[in-house]
């Protein structure tokens, strides 16, 4: 029984990671249309640094949320959800970003209560279609991973796995590099997560931190300028 | 030796026992220990009209090193404001200092606050260097927080924690630089601290939080040379401006989002959450082209809200 909870888990963890899950996801670039016109990222190696920053900085701020959302969740503690939602669109400063995850909150919340019979999750979903909460998307992730049976570690590495993949897939249309290059940056970024996800796991909401100037400077360039490629 | 340890300061705590990332940094100095009288800092300065209408430095209490003399009136473009300046007699920030600064300009009143120099900060090797700060702004109240760059040395750590609590039509101008490091020093000391904490948040009088914006830089862990930190730049400006709505509005609409890689230099602005207003940052190689970005910027910022820009930087700032 406990092994097929495992694969029906499994299963459903590779449904949400999955590319095509409709949250959205292909219309963001997460600034690297602008990084890639400013010609800061030219090839493999600067995508690589480039991903790797949007990583680190997904890690310790989304991240967190999305780890202290599911352990709430699991506790039935759904005034914490909310606390986290709060929190963390305090805590982004890009006008975009909250854009975005706004956007692909409120999607994933609309998916996840026609696959989960959740009162938590329609509560959500109520609360953020009158305006009582921003829904962003790491929250929604932490809800719906919860109520599908889908571990803490596995969903920060899934919510890793969309931003690394994002920038990637933006790159094989706007920066010149190859399918090769993108899958091997991947791999390698993979190697990368247990040490993200140690230190993730132990920050309180407080915590939360993002020091990438240079990533915000870019952003705001894409936000004031005519580039719309990608809305992000 | 022990019982003088216990001794109270009269400034209030600064503490930062929360802070995750300090707690590596907790040994006590084996020189003059944590919150001795002269590294206890401590600041209160409120603003506000005097019966004529003029904005003045009503309120002013300090513990040293943190000197505040008086207030002057020498902006050529705004001199009904009252300005002044921060001084520390201590020289740097050192290993086990503590600071408190209390700014708050009532209802209607305006000044512009700055310090006289850059603000160092020294090698440290059992502590850290910690400011807690609490800027106030009631009603229609204005305020430019302009302060010199502050330089990290080598094995640096600093936390701060900065919480500006803004009445809706009121507007504060926050602004932050942050060098590298002692760039020309022996052969160069950029990025070699342990670690610079800063926090600076938002909030209506009510208390309603509006923003949280929380840098570690953990050079051991995060280079800030890598790509989509500082990259090739050395210098680094954090402003943000709580204004009303409208306000911001223009004042965004004015400022331009640029990255000059012939000169080295690139800004960028955006909205802050919850209406709260912008947030302005700027990356460069050198101090003096930073340092007139975040003025220029702060002269919009100006007249906008006030109808004057910022004058001319005196020529030996």
């Amino acid at each position: 029984m406990s092994r097929e909870k495992d694969m029906v888990a499994l299963m459903r963890l590779l449904q949400f990671t999955d590319s095509t899950f409709p949250v959205g996801t292909f219309s963001f670039s997460n600034s690297l249309e602008t990084a890639s016109f400013e010609n800061i990222v030219t090839d493999a190696a600067s995508l690589e640094a480039f991903t790797r920053a949007q990583s680190h900085q997904a890690a310790y701020s989304d991240g967190v949320a999305a780890i202290h959302t599911h352990r709430a969740f699991l506790k039935k503690d759904y005034d914490t959800c909310r606390e986290m939602d709060r929190y963390l669109i305090m805590f982004k400063m890009n006008s975009e970003a909250r854009l975005m995850i706004q956007r692909m909150g409120k999607k994933l919340a609309e998916l996840a209560v026609r696959l989960f019979d959740n009162g938590m999750i329609e509560q959500w979903l109520g609360d953020i279609k009158s305006g009582e909460t921003p829904g962003t998307y790491p929250v929604a992730q932490g809800m719906t991973f919860a109520a599908a049976g889908i571990g803490e570690r596995e969903l920060f590495c899934s919510h890793q796995y969309g931003i690394i993949n994002m920038v990637l897939s933006a790159a094989l249309r706007c920066v010149k590099v190859s399918h090769y290059d993108t899958q091997l940056i991947l791999e390698k970024l993979a190697g990368e997560i247990p040490a993200l996800y140690e230190e993730a796991s132990k920050m309180q909401p407080g915590d939360m931190n993002a020091f990438y100037p240079e990533l915000d400077i870019l952003a705001s360039l894409h936000e004031k300028g005519n580039m719309r490629m990608f809305m992000n | 030796m022990i019982s003088q340890k216990k001794e109270k300061t009269i400034a209030p705590e600064v503490d930062f026992s929360a802070a995750r990332e300090m707690a590596r940094y907790l040994k006590e100095p084996e020189a003059m220990y944590v919150g001795a009288p002269g590294k206890h800092g401590y600041l209160r300065l409120g603003f506000e009209l005097d019966k004529e209408g003029k904005s003045i430095l009503r309120d002013l209490d300090r513990r040293h090193p943190l000197i505040v003399q008086q207030e002057l009136y020498f902006d050529e473009e705004m001199p009904e404001m009252p300005c002044v300046y921060i001084l520390s007699s201590g020289g740097p920030n050192v290993d086990g200092d503590r600071y408190r600064q209390d700014i708050t300009v009532k209802k209607d009143a305006y000044a512009w606050v700055s310090t006289g120099a850059a603000t160092k900060l020294a090698e440290m090797r059992y502590n850290y260097s910690g400011l807690v700060q609490n800027i106030v702004l009631e009603d229609n109240a204005y305020l430019e927080f302009m302060p010199e760059p502050v330089i990290p040395c080598k094995h640096t750590r600093f936390i701060s924690d900065t919480r500006l609590t803004v009445a809706e039509n009121a507007t504060v101008f926050y602004s932050e630089i942050f060098m590298g490091g002692r760039k020309y020093y022996n052969e160069g000391e950029l990025f070699q601290y342990d670690i610079l904490s800063v926090c600076s948040h938002g909030e209506r009088p009510d208390g309603k939080q509006l923003f949280r914006e929380k840098f570690v830089i953990d050079p051991a862990m995060e280079h800030p040379r890598n790509l989509g930190v500082m990259g090739r730049f050395d210098v680094f400006a954090n402003v943000l401006v709580m204004t009303p709505k409208e306000k911001a509005d223009e004042i965004y609409d004015r400022t331009e989002a640029f990255l000059d890689r012939s000169n080295m230099i690139a800004a960028g602005i955006t909205r802050l959450p919850n209406d709260a207003g912008l947030l302005y940052k700027v990356l460069g190689m050198e101090p003096g082209p930073v340092k007139k970005m975040v003025r220029s910027f702060c002269s919009t910022v100006r007249q906008v809200v006030k109808g004057h820009p910022v004058p001319e930087e005196f020529p030996w700032r």
